[in-house]
């Protein structure tokens, strides 16, 4: 079975259409999941990168309803997820949230600060919607936790694949985390964080999949670019991702 | 010497009702695990305590004075009492908690300390006690704050701290939070993060609370022994709400007085320009915690505004949301200029200079329709040396 590409892009960032147009081109390019970002203004896990779009996006007056309107836009062609902190999606209501998705197609949330001690208490309504709410997995994580935290993981299993924020170089073993991982649940493991071209074949072995967020987002900052430049740029870089990670 | 007791505000599996929580990335799970767990082990431990204590009197100079203020009473017709904790060493109460954190991390052998910093208070009083007990110490301070208070960053240096300058979003004490918080998910294994209020995840806000109670534990034994009863009111300013809930604590079970926190007014709750997160904003999730917060419609946060850097903070302990819910608690505002007044009258009345943010409660004194005859305590929660150059230029005596 070939390993998966889950591909995280800013959403809105110059606009709905530019975002819909890429994420359709990456679904074309290797990409396997969509991860749209919704930008906020106090992403704690997020290194600079990913900081820098998300408030370049809110200066744009990219609002939480774009992004719906993104996802209702791709989803049916690709599969989609909302990645996002847990505030704009409390402000908007979990349950209207989680009916409105639904609806328009898409398979679920990440959200990188609600852990399970917050989440379970959603679990029963991700559950009626048939959504799923992806379980994190951190390196620091015993085996007993890890035991306690995949139970009801969905979909894939988001294994952080160092002990810090997104986009970083640091890299650590992670070995023992899957072998635990793989003791308490037969969901699918992807690894996120710090995976670029470079990394991605490393990061993937024992996996499988890898998220790739600030190595698309970093294209999609650059100012020598034009829009279409770096829509073809991030398709590349999702094309030699997706076959280094299956060679 | 004061221990905590269990208390019948205390959070339930880390939630004040709704309020609270953990919400932070998994990464940081196990530590607030690990430190809940120690901490529930030391929390009524004579042991530990007898520790603090021994810094809380020999180090700071606790007990902190209960003071009657006789020129602001007569001028008031009331009995108005002042619990000095500026006279804490280093300036403020944030040191009572500091000490208290710093000993737990050490007990649960961390070697690094971190924290983030608004008006200079918190990461001076940080640096001071990793100093002490020889803790590596990094401080997270908005860009913004850093040219604000230069002299307290000076301060943290000549202490040995690390001071890093933070960049992003509005450069204040927001945006020291999240690099304080990226700092820390990328260094749980060996670094403590010692919060400067009632806030961030459980157990923070709860442990905090404990830490800080001791202003209240003092002033309701020093009340009664002055007075022979429990005054009417006690008044304390609210950034994150630490103070506040450290001398409300003790007072809170008692149905005769009326505790009431004072947020930032600002340029006037009716402006933008303000931190009056109860008032003006609406449940949300910053910083690990559920609580009021100023938002606008999709949840993005809104920059905060006061005279003083201690209050410029969109958000507030969750105990006080919960409290503002259950109206065990009342909250009123005070704006920059009433706070600013109030700095010049506390510094003409009693020869006492005030912080910027005890101003807010010193204040309010004004505000009080029905004073008179009343017995009331304000908690000074700081002085005012920090605010001299900001003061110098809002105010001209010549």
């Amino acid at each position: 079975m070939d390993k998966k590409l889950v591909a995280y892009v800013t959403a809105g960032l110059y606009g709905s259409d530019f975002t819909t147009d890429l994420a359709l081109k990456l679904a074309q390019s290797g990409t396997d999941i969509i991860e749209l970002g919704v930008p906020f203004s106090d992403p704690v896990a997020d290194g600079e990168v990913i900081q820098r779009a998300s408030h370049l996006a809110l200066q744009q007056g990219v609002q939480f309803a774009d992004v719906l309107d993104i996802t209702s836009a791709i989803s049916l062609k690709v599969d989609t997820l909302l990645m996002g902190y847990f505030n704009p999606f409390y402000q908007y209501g979990v349950p209207a949230l989680l009916s409105k998705l639904s609806s328009i197609g898409s398979s679920g949330l990440i959200i990188p600060d609600l852990p399970h001690e917050e989440s379970r208490r959603y679990g029963e309504i991700f559950e009626q919607h048939n959504l799923a709410n992806i379980t994190f997995v951190a390196p620091t994580d015993t085996d007993r936790r890890i035991e306690t935290i995949v139970r009801d993981a969905k979909k894939f299993i988001y294994l952080v694949a160092y002990a810090g924020i997104t986009g970083s170089a640091k890299s650590e073993r992670l070995d023992q985390s899957i072998e635990s991982i793989r003791r308490h649940s037969n969901t699918p493991i992807y690894v996120g964080f710090g995976v670029n071209e470079k990394s991605a074949k490393s990061k993937a072995e024992g996996v499988d999949g890898v998220i790739v967020g600030s190595a698309f987002v970093s294209v999609l900052l650059r100012d020598d670019l034009s829009l279409s430049a770096k829509i073809d740029k991030c398709a590349q870089i999702s094309q030699n991702i997706k076959e280094k990670i299956n060679s | 010497m004061y221990i905590p007791r269990p208390f019948k505000h205390d959070p339930i599996d880390g939630h004040f009702d709704i309020f609270g929580g953990r919400y932070v990335p998994e990464t940081l799970m196990p530590a607030l695990l690990e430190l809940e767990e120690a901490y529930y082990k030391i929390r009524f431990d004579e042991e530990f305590w007898s520790e603090v204590h021994y810094y809380l009197n020999d180090y700071v100079g606790r007990p902190s004075p209960l003071y009657y203020a006789q020129n602001l009473s007569d001028e008031l017709g009331a009995k108005i009492y002042l619990k000095r904790e500026d006279l804490n060493h280093t300036g403020a109460h944030k040191v009572n908690s500091v000490i208290a954190q710093a000993i737990l991390a050490k007990r649960l052998g961390k070697s690094k300390v971190i924290a983030e910093t608004g008006a200079g208070q918190h990461g001076v009083a940080t640096a001071t006690i990793a100093a002490l007990l020889g803790l590596e110490c990094e401080i997270f301070m908005g860009a913004k704050d850093v040219h604000r208070q230069e002299l307290n960053v000076f301060r943290m240096k000549l202490l040995g701290a690390k001071v890093h300058a933070v960049q992003s979003g509005s450069k204040t004490l927001k945006d020291a939070m999240n690099d304080a918080i990226r700092h820390w998910v990328s260094n749980a294994r060996d670094t403590f993060y010692i919060i400067g209020t009632v806030a961030g995840p459980h157990p923070y806000p709860l442990m905090v609370r404990d830490f800080q109670a001791i202003i209240g534990y003092e002033a309701k034994s020093q009340i009664l022994h002055k007075e022979s009863r429990l005054p009417d009111r006690v008044i304390a300013c609210i950034g994150g709400g630490s103070n506040a809930i450290g001398m409300f604590a003790h007072f809170l079970d008692e149905s005769e007085v009326e505790c009431i926190g004072i947020e930032a007014g600002g340029l006037g709750v009716e402006s933008s320009k303000h931190g009056a997160s109860l008032l003006k904003g609406r449940p949300g999730v910053l910083h690990g915690q559920l609580s009021y917060l100023l938002q606008d419609s999709d949840g993005q946060i809104l920059e905060a505004h006061s005279i003083s850097a201690g209050l410029d903070y969109p958000g507030i302990g969750p105990e006080h949301a919960y409290h503002k819910e259950k109206k065990s608690v009342r909250y009123d505002n005070v704006t920059d200029q009433e706070a600013l007044d109030a700095f010049v009258w506390l510094s003409r009345s009693e020869g006492i200079i005030p912080a910027f943010e005890s101003s807010h409660a010193v204040a309010y004194l004004k505000k009080i329709p029905d004073i008179k005859e009343q017995l009331i305590i304000v908690n000074l929660s700081g002085r005012g040396d920090k605010d001299m150059m900001q003061a110098k230029d809002l105010l001209d005596f010549t």
